[in-house]
């Protein structure tokens, strides 16, 4: 069983990191390559709260294999600042109190910025649905949808 | 109110922008090096005799570094009520529910030590499993632990007044019962730690915890070791509620296997452990009798309760407590019987959880409430105006009512919900519900018996006078205590929050109890507040030695110095500050005003550090009587919230479709914090009433340990919320604050039943309000109509009373 | 959660796949999306000594949606799926059974090839598949085969798949004029969640209004495998649609259902969903065939 050398490229960073076949994506950002704003929450895709963005979609980091991301473009929430400072939706999320303990924020940014870079003027419905499977126990998700409609005008 | 700068606003939290961008650093994102790994091997079965355990196959594994059981970490008992430490780190003689701790292991990768627990053999030699009260209490059932004859853990007797001759008195006397099912936090961080015991032989303990102190002392006992050598330090947490208020058992292994290997040792729950291991909410069995007279007044209450606790006690002394007195309010209630039983299990132990105690009784008394206000004919709302405390009034129980804006909670609900428009109007389907809520700011006492000081808070200014640090030992666990700290802390000095920098969760910093029982806005916030105000007392000192201005003369508004009288020459300080700082680029030109930077920067150089200091411990409270001290708090919120929802008659699923809810927390320190509270007390308030429910199987093992089958609201469930603050300014709250974070809970549940009775005229006396649960009491009530319309044309109510509650 | 040590293939090709597994047999796994694969590994259900990851694969991850057939390859995602303007236009309750799944997070990695394969009673694409008469292609290195879905599964997490097998297409024919389907799922959440009953009904008329020609209902949830409601179809047939013949198919499948008290409900609530959902469904593909 030796490791397999994947090339990922994270937050426009390009890397060739050598994986064990039955290492997660969750946990080669975290603990690999010390991106440890992806959280585990579950380990079993039911929480969200390990979303990242890969190749354009969100998925739960938790069910994906390293291998089989190899030669994926992925952002994570370390991946969102730029030079022109935080991304709107970390400054909307700050602004409107979106978050409380903060562990599924990561996951429920990337959700919120993939939503909107698909659709900049999403509904309240479809806020919620595409936040669907970020559980968050702390806000009652009120706070956050606000924070996502006040910048999906 | 008063008027403030920095607090009652909206302001950003300070923590966010660090969770925003992933930078904020929790237990599990920290590594150190030379750091191992650490498991918990867990027993498979629910009751058992340990009978031999074999860690040798696991030591000799390479790379296991230390593999240790009952046999190392001896035989302390520990838990959270002194009367009631009946845990031990390991178990030794027998295991006594699903999951239970029996030995762990360190080794240099996570994968070495799951490993090495598969090597270790333990040999169990089965017992009968005590899964229900009705078993556990049987006659001959085996026990739990020895000493507790028919497995009652706790048992409670109160009385306040005579029920038995107010109900004399009485023109309708109700009887009902409630039952919920056991809840789990699920918080989205599960629990974890590292501890590393060093060279020199202190102990450090980072952990994902709600009280430093709490898990300190616990430790320390545990391992033997002065409260002096053990360090614990809380990182960032992913919320807790309840359950991370005690400590669990990873926190004294990982300390053990540190000790054992002389280096850090990591060690966290996986989900299905959480479940296992953090003390959710308990399943509560109500039976209420309540009797009032025609006019609607309430006279009595015959209060009885049975909990399955589980099996270890936890936090549940305090729980069979809180589910008799936090019924003593809102209402003015002049008679109260209360008998609590908490009863050994074979499951895994419950204890605190977001409401502590009173979640299922506010529900199925506030049922209870509606279906009496409807047989008197009086609107649920009149009902509850009519028994109302009001600020001043002590409870049959000796709770003390400083401040209550109960009242403004009822208005602002009922027109903001348009109640009087839809209550009786709606069509059938759709149904409003409304309750009421009561909640303690903070416990009267530790959770061991002591006079020791609940909160210390250190203000230190900055030798620059630029800054102001606050040290506590408080959690910030998401509630927003940090932000609330340093708003206070602005306000007290007299300074924008921006010159405020907070540092909490570390015992280095002093002695806090930690964030529950609603307690960290008003008792750390006394602290705080005191703190700063000492400090700020010691700048003015100097500058009235200094200017030879009276103390009084002057004060700290906005960061800048004001005097009251006529300015005095401060020229010579300026200059003295500028001279301090030559090559900054920010000194103050010469006719700005005094500000507090410079002001501070003095005071440091004529008495070094200036560190102002504060405590607090709460009023000694009423309530001692008949052992009614759990519940007692320097004050008490108070809540009303209004439901609609609507509900599919064929399938039985509720949908929730908006909710209006005021709460009275004594003065908003930040509004949105407190909006945020009411909202997240909500859409917990609404998993339990549609969806929660921790399953087990025959044999007492657990079914439903995922985040899957255990369901908790998604985006998707929760309505639209409109959040009305009430504040009511409560003299013994700092700047007139009170709690929020568990009081608004307490009505959702019972206004979702109510809503649902309105809807389709079912009462239901059992959580959670499942599709199939709703489906079965309207097949019910169906049929029971058909048999009553020839009795009674015009009565809707009643056909949910036959429901039984137990089965 | 850790997953066991497994050795890893990625191939580039079906054929490539089929030597692989030609010689792996039994001890090797197909994966794509691995949302439930992975699950069932870290819960130690299962441990293959290795996974052959078919995610890659071009020709597999296909939608080919001709007049007469629409062609899946299995490792289209639900969320193509479920996005899919050609697919909802007229296999509308295909589209339904993929919004239904799971959550947005899974639904991005969740292939429809895996959710057959993975044999679910309660999963969310095999009622409307079968109802739609879908088969699947099965292909191994000496040849291929086609299954109906209605022959497909043989139990929880069973199917017809033999170990050397992939599958490497799903074909739906067409509706013809005057076809509607319908889907329904329920559960307790609106998202993440797992359905307690979910229905899928198939409708072809005579002409417009006219009699029903052609019925499948298919109920999830209420047995081992996904299973056709076969005395409520037949109670259809050739009758005039109308709410009290749809309530009537929906007492028949209530016989046709045989569920189990489990933690998710008990079998007297779920045979009783059987008969809302199924009428409600046939209402649905009534409906819809009215328009078509």
């Amino acid at each position: 069983m030796a490791a397999k050398l994947v090339q990922l490229t994270i937050n426009d960073k390009e890397y060739d990191i050598a994986v064990q076949a039955n290492e997660t994506l969750v946990d080669v950002l975290r603990y690999r390559l010390g991106l440890t704003g992806t959280k585990k929450g579950c380990g079993q895709g039911d929480c969200g709260s390990c979303t990242v963005i890969m190749d354009g979609n969100t998925v739960n980091s938790c069910l994906v294999l390293a291998v089989q991301a190899n030669g994926s473009r992925i952002t994570t929430i370390e991946g969102l600042e730029s030079e022109e400072g935080l991304h709107p939706v970390q400054k909307a999320f700050i602004e409107h109190g979106a978050i409380q303990c903060g562990f599924c924020s990561s996951g429920m940014i990337l959700s919120a910025k993939n939503l909107l870079d698909k659709n900049p003027k999403p509904t309240e419905g479809e806020i919620r649905s595409a936040l669907s499977g970020n559980l968050c126990r702390c806000t009652g998700y009120q706070k956050i949808v606000e924070a996502v409609q006040s910048i999906a005008k | 109110m008063g008027n403030f700068e920095v607090i009652n606003s909206r302001a950003s939290r300070i923590d966010s922008p660090a969770k925003a961008t992933g930078s904020a650093l929790y237990v599990d994102d920290i590594k150190m090096p030379g750091m191992l790994y650490g498991a918990m091997l867990q027993s498979p079965v629910a009751h058992a005799r340990i009978k031999s355990i074999d860690v040798s196959a696991a030591a000799r594994l390479p790379g296991v570094k230390a593999v240790v059981t009952a046999k190392e970490a001896g035989l302390v008992k520990f838990g959270v009520s002194p009367a009631r430490y009946d845990e031990t780190l390991f178990c030794h003689d027998k295991v006594r529910h699903h999951g239970d701790n029996v030995a762990a292991v360190a080794a240099v990768d996570l994968e070495t030590a799951m490993h090495a627990l598969s090597l270790i053999q333990v040999d169990y030699e089965e017992l009968p499993v005590l899964i229900t009260i009705e078993e556990a209490t049987a006659e001959g059932a085996p026990l739990v632990h020895d000493g507790y004859p028919r497995n009652i853990c706790a048992e409670i007797h109160q009385e306040f007044g005579n029920v038995k001759e107010a109900f004399k008195e009485c023109d309708l006397i109700k009887t009902t019962t409630f039952v919920n099912k056991r809840q789990d936090a699920a918080f989205i961080e599960p629990q974890g730690c590292i501890a590393h015991f060093d060279i020199f032989g202190n102990l450090t303990l980072y952990s994902s915890t709600q009280s430093v102190h709490y898990v300190q002392r616990t430790v320390a006992m545990v391992l033997g070791l002065p409260i002096g050598k053990v360090r614990v330090v809380k990182p960032y947490v992913g919320a807790g509620f309840g359950p991370k208020a005690a400590a669990n058992h990873l926190e004294p292994a990982a300390c053990l296997l540190s000790m054992k290997t002389g280096k850090p040792v990591k060690m966290n729950f996986e989900r299905e452990q959480v479940f296992m291991h953090s003390r959710g909410r308990h399943q509560f069995f109500h039976k209420f009798t309540t009797g009032v007279k025609k006019d609607g007044t309430i006279m009595g209450l015959d209060h009885e309760c049975y909990l399955n606790g589980g099996a270890y006690t936890s936090f549940g002394i305090g729980t069979v407590y809180y589910a008799g007195s936090l019924l003593g309010g809102p209402y003015k209630l002049r008679n109260m019987k209360y008998d609590g039983y908490r009863v050994y299990t074979n499951l895994p132990a419950c204890g605190a959880q977001r409401g502590h105690g009173g979640v299922a009784a506010r529900a199925g008394w506030e049922q209870q409430l509606d279906m009496i206000a409807e047989e008197l004919g009086m609107d649920p709302f009149d009902l509850r105006q009519k028994n109302m405390l009001v600020a001043g009034d002590v409870t049959c129980n000796g709770l003390k009512i400083s401040s209550f804006g109960m009242p403004e909670c009822l208005e602002a609900v009922r027109s903001g919900s348009d109640w009087k428009s839809k209550k009786g109007k709606l069509p059938r389907g759709k149904g409003i519900g409304m309750a009421c809520g009561f909640f303690e700011s903070g416990a009267g006492y530790p959770s061991y018996p002591s006079d020791t000081y609940h909160d210390t808070v250190l203000v230190k200014l900055a030798e620059d006078g630029g800054s102001a640090l606050v040290l506590s030992a408080s959690a910030e666990i998401g509630q927003g205590s940090d932000t609330a700290l340093a708003m206070i802390v602005a306000e007290g000095l007299g300074i924008p929050l921006e010159m405020v920098r907070v540092q909490s969760g570390d015992t280095d910093f002093g002695v806090d109890l930690g964030a529950h029982s609603s307690r960290q806005t008003l008792m750390t916030g006394h602290a705080a507040k005191e703190a700063a105000e000492d400090a700020r007392r010691q700048v003015i000192e100097v500058l009235s030695e200094e200017l030879k201005t009276s103390a009084q003369d002057m004060d700290i508004k906005n960061g800048v110095v004001k005097f009251k009288m006529e300015k005095p020459d401060f020229t010579p300080l300026r200059t003295r500050y500028i001279k301090e700082h030559r090559g900054w680029l920010d000194n103050p030109a010469t006719d700005d005003e005094l500000s507090f930077r410079e002001a501070s920067r003095i005071a440091f150089l004529s008495r070094g550090t200036i560190v102002g200091k504060g405590k607090y411990k709460p009023p000694v409270p009423g309530g001692s009587s008949k052992g009614a001290t759990v519940g007692t708090s320097p004050a008490y919120g108070c809540s009303a919230q209004v439901v609609e929802l609507s509900v599919d008659e064929e399938t039985g699923k509720i949908t929730i479709e908006q909710m209006t809810d005021a709460h009275d927390c004594g003065l908003a320190i930040n509004r949105t914090s407190v909006e945020a509270q009411m909202q997240g007390s909500f859409s917990m308030g609404l998993g339990e009433a549609l969806f929660e429910e921790v399953k087990f199987d025959s044999k007492g093992r657990l079914i439903n340990g995922d985040l899957a089958e255990y369901k908790i609201p998604s985006c998707l469930d929760m309505p639209k919320i409109k959040s009305i603050i009430v504040e009511s300014n409560e003299p013994n709250g700092p700047y007139g604050a009170k709690e929020v974070g568990e009081g608004a809970i307490m009505p959702t549940i019972p206004a979702i039943l109510n809503a649902v009775y309105d809807a389709v005229g079912v009462r239901i006396y059992e959580l959670p309000m499942t599709p199939e649960r709703i489906c079965t009491a309207i097949k019910e009530y169906k049929e029971k109509r058909i048999d009553a319309e020839y009795e009674d044309q015009s009565k809707r109510n009643r056909a949910g009373s036959s429901i039984r509650l137990y089965d | 959660m850790l997953l066991p040590k497994f050795d890893f293939d990625e191939p580039a090709t079906v054929s490539e796949a089929c030597e692989i597994l030609a010689e792996f047999g039994a001890k090797a796994k197909v994966i794509a999306g691995g949302t439930d694969l992975t699950v069932n590994m870290k819960k130690k259900l299962l441990s293959p000594e290795r996974l052959v990851s078919i995610a890659r694969v071009p020709e597999l991850q296909r939608v080919d949606a001709s007049s007469t057939m629409l062609k899946l390859g299995p490792c289209v995602t639900i969320a193509n799926i479920a996005e899919s303007g050609e697919i909802g236009k007229r296999w509308g309750a295909i589209c339904a059974g993929a919004k239904a799944l799971g959550s947005p997070l899974v639904r991005n990695r969740a292939t429809v090839g895996g959710n057959l394969g993975s044999a679910r009673p309660a999963g969310d694409m095999p009622p409307s598949l079968m109802a739609y008469g879908a088969r699947v292609v099965l292909t191994k290195k000496s040849g291929q085969r086609v299954v109906f879905l209605d022959n497909f599964f043989r139990g929880p997490g069973l199917t017809e798949i033999a170990p050397e097998e992939i599958m490497t297409e799903i074909q739906v024919d067409a509706p013809p004029p005057h076809a509607g389907a319908g889907y329904i799922n329920l559960g307790l959440r609106s998202s993440c969640d797992c359905n307690i009953v979910n229905v899928a009904s198939y409708l072809v008329l005579e002409g417009p209004g006219g009699p029903i020609k052609e019925a499948r209902i298919v109920m999830g949830c209420v047995g081992p495998t996904q299973r056709r409601a076969v005395s409520a179809e037949k109670a259809l047939i050739g009758k005039k649609p109308c709410e009290a013949l749809f309530t009537r198919a929906g007492e028949a499948a209530m016989t046709d259902s045989t569920p189990i008290d489990d933690f998710r409900g008990s079998a007297a609530y779920k045979k009783e969903m059987v008969k809302v959902l199924t009428r409600r469904t046939l209402a649905a593909a009534f409906e819809e065939a009215l328009k078509s």
